[in-house]
């Protein structure tokens, strides 16, 4: 349990006049005065600097909820990663039990979701610290291997639907990047890639499966959709464990409610998961930098749909656990497909793709539509704001490249 | 009038007299449970006066940030022959107030005073402080103060002209009101025959004279009442309250309040802790969690064993039932927490609770109304409360009909206080 601790320690600055604490005037001196008792609490060991600790996330958290996401001053996101930081080590300092272990992580995953990174990532280097700390517990245990077996899927009966020949995407084996870029990427033409992923380590050194995800991110707290499909009344937004999410959503899947993790940058909190993938090539014919790229997962059962939107910037659908029914629609035909008013879901249409309303939306069945099954080991190319509509058929593991 | 406070106390905004200790700041507990606070100023009157219980002619309230706490002290002269009448017309000096700080940056009491005077305050009718801010109300002008008050000007002033119209409230000004940030001025339009206005972290809740309420800021989590997550930039009038003549508003963080002449109680906005006062599923999951033992969740049969529905967001306003048979009249909001008085002088909270701000003896949230009972308990009569961000400020009396109706209960002060306030 000292172990613990003196890890944690280790990764601080050795004194407190080593510790900065820089902010700009927008954070109130009365807030500075918090964060100054947190530090002196944290290097003098005494004082309640758990209560100090929460004081500075629940400050930085209303800040966080005022006005939208992405006005959201930095400053307010690295006060909470500050907070994360001084509540980590609080739960570390004594005998820290399993329980207190597990709160650590999921305090520096929250820190790492809506803060920013502050003192080189530190809550990176914590996190790994801290599941090395779980990994030997667990191997202390008598029954590790208790939760492997016992983590056996309800195997899907899925109808897969028939592609049409006529309205099949293309589907072209490793092309060059002239020929990517001539003959699909200017024109904006959708089509399946093949064998430009077998290289892959999610394949080939560490085929991702179900055991294989709670060993490197089971403890990892992550954002998970719950609800048929976003645009419906009943969905929301809910926090849980890999391990959480696989044993409510995946293992027992449970028809009154599909969970799914979604639209999440988990190779951004997960390294070891994103040392499994690779950045397609072809990225570079884009404009950006490779640091521009958003790299999300998505990880769910069978049945889960993402509603007929579009996004703007080109897309690499890469499939590497499970089959996907994925249909596609031109922008051209964007009127056809009825977008919501509301600005904010005016990327979606508000279309049920598979079982139209034909009487609301009559010019629908109308507009010209491609289709495919994407198999593991495909990657689809959807050109920028290109409509598409997603619904997985089994358990599904997908990694999307956005990129411009 | 007595005042009472619990929730954060993180600056000694509550516990003023806390001792300083190493590596420790004036009360760094959270007061869970309400507790009497000193809010009489020794440097009040010019003479100093016996100023335990009894005394106080001089009428109180309380304005809040954060990080502080301001008494605000209306200073109606008591009378010279000790009759506990108001005082004479002619020694009663209308809106002479003062302002007396707490917690954050403000000194410890002393004999001199309470360590938070504000010199600049002196006649000022109303104040409103906020982190950054302190602005003060006089008859002829409005000013307002950088917290730091390191300077010898105010930062910003205004003149008033001449108000011939009804008497606003502050932060009611001729043609506007003044916002906690700069701009401070802000117009607003003279057909609205505004009344009161009360603002809230990112929107704003105003009555009108004829009774309506017009809303207008962020509405991203339905704080506005017009049934969508939409901004307004411009007043616009709560079309489901049309028709009712409502009487106060209160607006929190991301939720507002209203009640109707009637004593009807109207909650709107985010309810992620029960601040609506409508069943919270963010509320009971989190209560879940800390009964579940840390094994394998059960938290999905839980929920299927609840037919009600949960509310995160409500869009339009909700009569809420605080008690069956009272009516509310008063109400205040903090950030993500409420607090009604009714007419028989009881109060009730509900909302986040976690710095004790619900004064009910616990750091637990509630989304349902509940009485707080220390003051029944003790006999007294609720009669007013100003909510802070994270806590609660309320005044009560004694309810003991064989005082006379203006006395008000001993003080629990320590001795030492009130050996040198006997000073003549």
């Amino acid at each position: 349990m000292a172990e613990l601790w003196s890890a944690i320690s280790a990764a601080l600055p050795v004194t407190e006049a080593e510790f900065p604490l820089d902010f700009s005037e927008k954070v109130e001196p009365s807030v500075v005065d918090v964060l100054k008792r947190c530090r002196q609490q944290l290097y003098t060991g005494s004082g309640r600097w758990r209560q100090n600790a929460q004081i500075i996330l629940d400050f930085s958290w209303e800040k966080l909820n005022t006005g939208t996401w992405r006005d959201v001053d930095k400053e307010w996101r690295c006060l909470y990663s500050y907070g994360c930081l001084f509540k980590v080590a609080a739960l570390c300092r004594d005998d820290a039990s399993s329980a207190r272990v597990q709160e650590a992580i999921r305090t520096c995953d929250l820190g790492l979701l809506m803060g920013a990174a502050i003192m080189d990532n530190i809550l990176q280097t914590f996190v790994r610290i801290l599941q090395n700390e779980i990994g030997k517990r667990h191997s202390n245990e008598e029954n590790p291997s208790e939760g492997v077996s016992a983590k056996k899927m309800k195997v899907d009966c899925v109808s897969v639907p028939v592609v049409k020949q006529a309205l099949a995407v293309p589907r072209v084996h490793c092309p060059s990047l002239e020929s990517f870029k001539k003959d699909y990427l200017d024109p904006q033409k959708p089509v399946i890639l093949e064998g430009i992923i077998d290289h892959w380590p999610a394949f080939k050194n560490h085929p991702w499966s179900i055991e294989y995800l709670q060993t490197v991110a089971g403890c990892r707290t992550v954002p998970v959709e719950v609800g048929s499909r976003y645009t419906d009344e009943e969905w929301s937004q809910t926090l849980l464990t890999v391990n959480e999410f696989i044993d409510r959503y995946i293992v027992v899947k449970d028809a009154s409610s599909l969970g799914y993790l979604a639209q999440h940058q988990l190779f951004d909190q997960v390294p070891e998961l994103k040392d499994d993938i690779r950045i397609p090539d072809y990225c570079c014919l884009g404009e950006g930098d490779e640091d521009d790229i958003t790299i999300n997962a998505w990880f769910g059962p069978g049945g889960t749909v993402s509603p007929l939107h579009q996004d703007p910037q080109q897309n690499f659908l890469a499939q590497v656990v499970g089959r996907k029914y994925i249909r596609l629609y031109s922008p051209e035909d964007t009127e056809k497909l009825y977008p919501h008013q509301l600005q904010l879901l005016h990327n979606t249409s508000q279309v049920e793709v598979e079982s139209p309303d034909v009487v609301r939306f009559p010019e629908f069945v109308k507009a010209p539509y491609l289709e495919c099954v994407l198999q593991p080991g495909e990657v689809l190319f959807i050109p920028v704001k290109h409509w598409h509509y997603v619904r997985s058929l089994e358990l599904s593991f997908s990694v999307s490249f956005w990129w411009s | 009038m007595n005042w009472f406070g619990f929730g954060f106390n993180g600056f000694g905004q509550i516990r003023t007299n806390e001792k300083l200790t190493d590596g420790e700041s004036a009360g760094d507990a959270n007061v869970t449970y309400p507790i009497s606070i000193d809010i009489v100023c020794r440097n009040l009157e010019e003479e100093p006066v016996q100023i335990c219980q009894h005394n106080s002619n001089v009428d109180t309230q309380i304005r809040t940030s954060w990080s502080r706490r301001a008494a605000l002290h209306s200073n109606r002269l008591p009378s010279r022959d000790n009759n506990w009448q108001t005082a004479q017309p002619e020694t009663a000096v209308k809106g002479d107030g003062r302002l007396c700080l707490a917690g954050f940056g403000v000194g410890t009491p002393s004999q001199k005073g309470c360590g938070g005077c504000v010199e600049e305050s002196r006649g000022c009718q109303d104040a409103h402080i906020s982190e950054g801010y302190l602005a003060l109300s006089f008859t002829d002008r409005v000013e307002c103060w950088n917290s730091e008050r390191n300077e010898k000007k105010p930062g910003w002033s205004m003149v008033i002209p001449d108000n011939t119209g009804p008497s606003l409230a502050f932060p009611l000004v001729p043609g506007g009101y003044i916002a906690s940030n700069p701009p401070f001025y802000r117009p607003l339009s003279p057909q609205l025959l505004a009344v009161s206005l009360a603002l809230g972290t990112e929107h704003a809740v105003l009555l009108t004279a004829s009774g309506d309420i017009y809303t207008w800021g962020s509405g991203s989590h339905g704080q506005l009442g017009h049934g969508d997550l939409s901004p307004q930039e411009e007043p616009r009038a709560m079309e489901a309250l049309m028709g009712m003549s409502m009487s106060t508003v209160a607006a929190g963080g991301w939720h507002s309040v209203c009640t109707s002449a009637g004593g009807d109680l109207y909650v709107w906005g985010w309810n992620e802790s029960g601040q609506v006062g409508l069943p919270s599923r963010a509320l009971r999951g989190e209560q879940q969690k800390s009964q579940d033992t840390g094994g394998a969740s059960t938290c999905k049969d839980e929920e299927e064993s609840y037919d009600d529905v949960f509310i995160s967001i409500q869009a339009f306003p909700a009569l809420v039932d605080v008690t069956q048979s009272c009516e509310v009249s008063k109400i205040s909001c903090g950030s993500r927490h409420t607090a009604a008085v009714t007419s028989t002088g009881d109060l009730y909270t509900w909302g986040w609770g976690e710095y004790g701000q619900l004064g009910q003896g616990t750091e637990n949230s509630s989304d349902e109304p509940r009485r707080v009972e220390f003051f029944k308990d003790q006999g007294l009569r609720v009669v007013d409360v100003v909510c802070g961000p994270w806590n609660t400020f309320v005044s009560a009396i004694k309810e003991d009909p064989s005082l006379h109706p203006d006395t008000n209960i001993i003080n629990p002060l320590t001795k030492n206080d009130i050996e040198w306030k006997n000073c003549l």
